[in-house]
């Protein structure tokens, strides 16, 4: 799939962009925002006359072969970003999963990953967790009268400034002949996913430590129950691990620099 | 009424009360407008030069100076 990206930059401030930051596809230079006039996306709460008059609202477009629109996604908060990684994965279903860790119990292993493994300020990605049950074994749906559902908890206050709205996956009904019930369970493999949004430089950076390392930890709870017994509810502590990176502050020359007209 | 409610209405209405929405352009499903600009390198481009054979993604950003 083919990659660009638009801004109403000069031709070489995004050459000096392009050589420092090592980006290969096309930055398109659109000085007179004709493009993003045409798209219908110039910000228009700015004032003319101001060197960032003609910007854009910041967002995605991914087409289809024609040129049609199969999804877009643009923040209200212009801090905020999706991670390309992560629209990438929701469009063609294959995660592309940068991180992964591996917690063991007796009843399942769970698999953290996430869509990336850099942590930008205010970047939006996926956190995935992936459930493997041994086999027999059965944990509760969300909803579940009696028995501890399971439950995915991230720490508050962590880098996660926003923890995005999430759904558990479908259940399967299961008849449990010893008690004469018909619950809602999981078995085999669960699959849960689940978007935060990191929080912006100044509440970020102080988290990361010296070698830049950075953590999301949370918590998942379940209650595993055999076709015999139901074993004590367990709290499997949760890590996923980042590498901060802060916003490129670097100017082009001054020359190159946009000056209001 | 039930918590949940109250909270949507008094978001409806902070957004009635503020109005102001970012634009996100076409649609899903619409043809994004021909354009034709320079690149980087000086390369004219347009929206079959940046096609793959299975479609593109394109990002309007800001700026790459500030």
């Amino acid at each position: 799939m083919g990659v660009a990206a638009i801004s109403y930059d000069s031709v070489g401030a995004l050459k000096n962009f392009a050589d420092r930051q090592h980006i290969e596809y096309p930055l398109l230079s659109d000085p007179e925002s004709k493009i993003i006039r045409a798209f219908d996306i110039l910000n228009d709460t700015v004032k003319p006359g101001t060197f960032s008059y003609g910007i854009p609202y910041p967002g995605v477009y991914i087409l289809d072969a024609q040129g049609k629109v199969e999804a877009k996604y643009f923040e209200d908060d212009y801090k905020d970003r999706v991670a390309t990684a992560d629209i990438l994965a929701r469009q063609f279903g294959t995660p592309v999963e940068a991180v992964r860790g591996v917690a063991e119990t007796r009843h399942l292993q769970v698999t953290t990953a996430a869509s990336n493994s850099l942590a930008r300020p205010g970047l939006r990605i996926a956190l995935s967790l992936d459930v493997e049950l041994n086999p027999g074994m059965h944990v509760y749906a969300p909803g579940v009268q009696g028995y501890i559902p399971i439950d995915w908890q991230l720490e508050d206050g962590g880098p996660a400034a926003k923890k995005h709205a999430f759904s558990y996956p479908a259940s399967e009904m299961l008849h449990l002949d010893a008690i004469g019930e018909t619950v809602p369970v999981y078995r085999g493999h669960i699959r849960l996913r689940r978007e935060i949004t990191f929080a912006q430089e100044g509440a970020l950076k102080p988290l990361a430590a010296p070698d830049g390392q950075l953590m999301v930890k949370g918590t998942f709870r379940y209650q595993a129950c055999d076709d015999r017994k139901c074993y004590v509810p367990e709290q499997v502590p949760l890590e996923w691990h980042f590498q901060y990176e802060g916003l490129d502050r670097q100017r082009a020359p001054a020359e190159l620099q946009r000056k209001p007209d | 009424m039930t918590k949940s409610k109250r909270l949507l209405l008094g978001a409806l209405f902070l957004a009635f009360l503020y109005g102001q929405r970012i634009k996100t352009g076409p649609e899903v499903g619409r043809q994004v407008p021909d354009f034709s600009a320079k690149d980087q390198e000086g390369r004219e481009q347009n929206l079959s030069s940046l096609m793959g054979p299975k479609g593109a993604m394109l990002v309007f950003f800001r700026s790459a100076d500030w």
